[in-house]
């Protein structure tokens, strides 16, 4: 409960920051990237506070990348 | 952007000397001694010798493309949606494997061989805030404290070998190529996929030197100097530790710090090598972060980056905390993966848009 909490007062620290700035230049898409990113950061914070075994972000680059590090090791340039 | 920042071909060197060797001083030691044994240095040497080319691929790219970063190259060369598309993968998988491990890096370091009792994510938040703060101010502030630690860089690096050199036994690195060449090539690969293959982040970065053609000349000396301290580095630790107690250890040039010992007066100099990774790590995961962030908001079309700093910082520590769940799936993926994927981001990538160039008679007006 307190991790998540935190998570929530940084986020509420980074839009105190960011969003006064940013309404007053009037700067729509910049305001559109902001919040969506924020509101990732947010969902993943929570979801590795949340699942007790999270599935590590590398795996995915793990799948993709799989062929090509099988074909170095077999022509011997990894180990 | 809103205003054009500008920094010096020196200040660009610098800046390339704290990435190249930024995570390689402490990792790479042990790492090439499991692979190579006593060859180590060798295989260092060969990994320089590729290195460079590789440099070279980069200035050769940046040649065609004068005063364009990476990500305007990309969407020159391929296209706006394709050039953006793959520019966005590479960025993606450089922030989760670049500067989110790396960040993971600094706070095992810590917690493992310095201060034992503090939660993990305490160091990952400290570190990240610097980091936000450093990007935040932009690229001439970050130039310019790269030129203040840099003396204290290179002073801790040469007081760190003097006092080594003491310690040297030759017969550690002997008998040199006892298995012949073969097992020398997977060490290189490592060190040219740790050192040199990251590079092609700075590409973000050399755009903004004040003259394109010491940009490119300050682009390959920095990498030269870079790998010359790692294989120092790496030949120190295999013939003062020897090739199997290097090998074991998570951090051979921390231990080899720790085995110092003067006339029972100057002992446990080990903090200084911590000083020296550090600083160099900050330039590390400044620059691989630097660049996700522009590429972004080059490809959303802002006119300021800096609104995406913060909450990409965030997603960064939390990146950090669940990157890798142990150690062993960190040296298992660091071993097997990495490679492959900056194979593909540093070499493969840089290529294509160098070919497809070639190919299209694309070149920018002088």
């Amino acid at each position: 409960m307190l991790r998540i909490a935190g998570i929530l007062a940084v986020a509420g620290f980074i839009v105190a920051l960011e969003i006064p700035g940013l309404m007053k230049k009037k700067q729509k898409r910049e305001l559109w990237a902001f919040s969506i990113l924020l509101m990732l950061g947010v969902g993943f914070g929570m979801i590795s506070i949340l699942l007790n075994n999270v599935p590590s972000p590398l795996s995915g680059i793990t799948f993709v990348f799989k062929p090509l590090s099988d074909i170095l090791s077999g022509i011997g340039l990894i180990k | 952007m809103v205003e054009q920042q500008t920094i010096s071909a020196r200040q660009m060197t610098i800046i390339t000397i704290l990435f190249s060797t930024g995570s390689a001083i402490l990792i790479i030691p042990s790492d090439m001694a499991s692979m190579a044994k006593q060859d180590a240095w060798i295989a260092a040497l060969v990994g320089m010798g590729f290195g460079c080319f590789i440099i070279w691929l980069f200035n050769a790219l940046a040649i065609r493309f004068p005063r364009m970063t990476l990500v305007e190259i990309a969407e020159a060369v391929l296209g706006k949606w394709l050039g953006g598309a793959l520019m966005l993968l590479v960025m993606i998988s450089l922030l989760i494997s670049g500067s989110g491990a790396v960040l993971y890096f600094v706070g095992n370091f810590m917690v493992t061989q310095m201060m034992p009792e503090t939660p993990i994510q305490a160091f990952n938040i400290l570190y990240a805030v610097i980091v936000v703060i450093g990007v935040r101010l932009g690229l001439e502030t970050l130039a310019r404290s790269a030129e203040i630690l840099f003396p204290w860089f290179i002073l801790l690096l040469v007081l760190f070998f003097i006092v080594v050199a003491f310690k040297i036994k030759p017969e550690n690195i002997q008998p040199i190529m006892e298995n012949g060449i073969k097992p020398l090539w997977p060490p290189a690969l490592s060190l040219i996929s740790i050192v040199f293959l990251p590079s092609i982040v700075l590409l973000m970065v050399t755009s903004d030197v004040n003259q394109p053609k010491e940009a490119r000349k300050a682009l390959f000396k920095g990498s030269l100097y870079g790998g010359m301290i790692i294989t120092v580095i790496t030949g120190m630790a295999t013939m003062v530790l020897g090739p199997d107690l290097a090998a074991r250890s998570m951090y051979a040039s921390y231990l080899l710090a720790q085995k110092i010992s003067l006339g029972h007066f100057l002992q446990r100099i080990e903090a200084i090598v911590a000083a020296i990774w550090l600083i160099a790590i900050y330039f590390r995961i400044t620059f691989y972060f630097y660049a996700v962030v522009q590429t972004l908001a080059h490809i959303l079309r802002l006119k300021d980056y800096r609104p995406l700093v913060l909450p990409l910082g965030l997603i960064l520590v939390v990146l950090s905390v669940v990157n890798y769940p142990n150690v062993a799936y960190m040296q298992d993926w660091d071993n097997r993966i990495w490679p492959a994927l900056m194979l593909a981001n540093g070499l493969f990538f840089p290529l294509l848009l160098f070919v497809v160039s070639f190919l299209r008679k694309k070149r920018t007006n002088r």
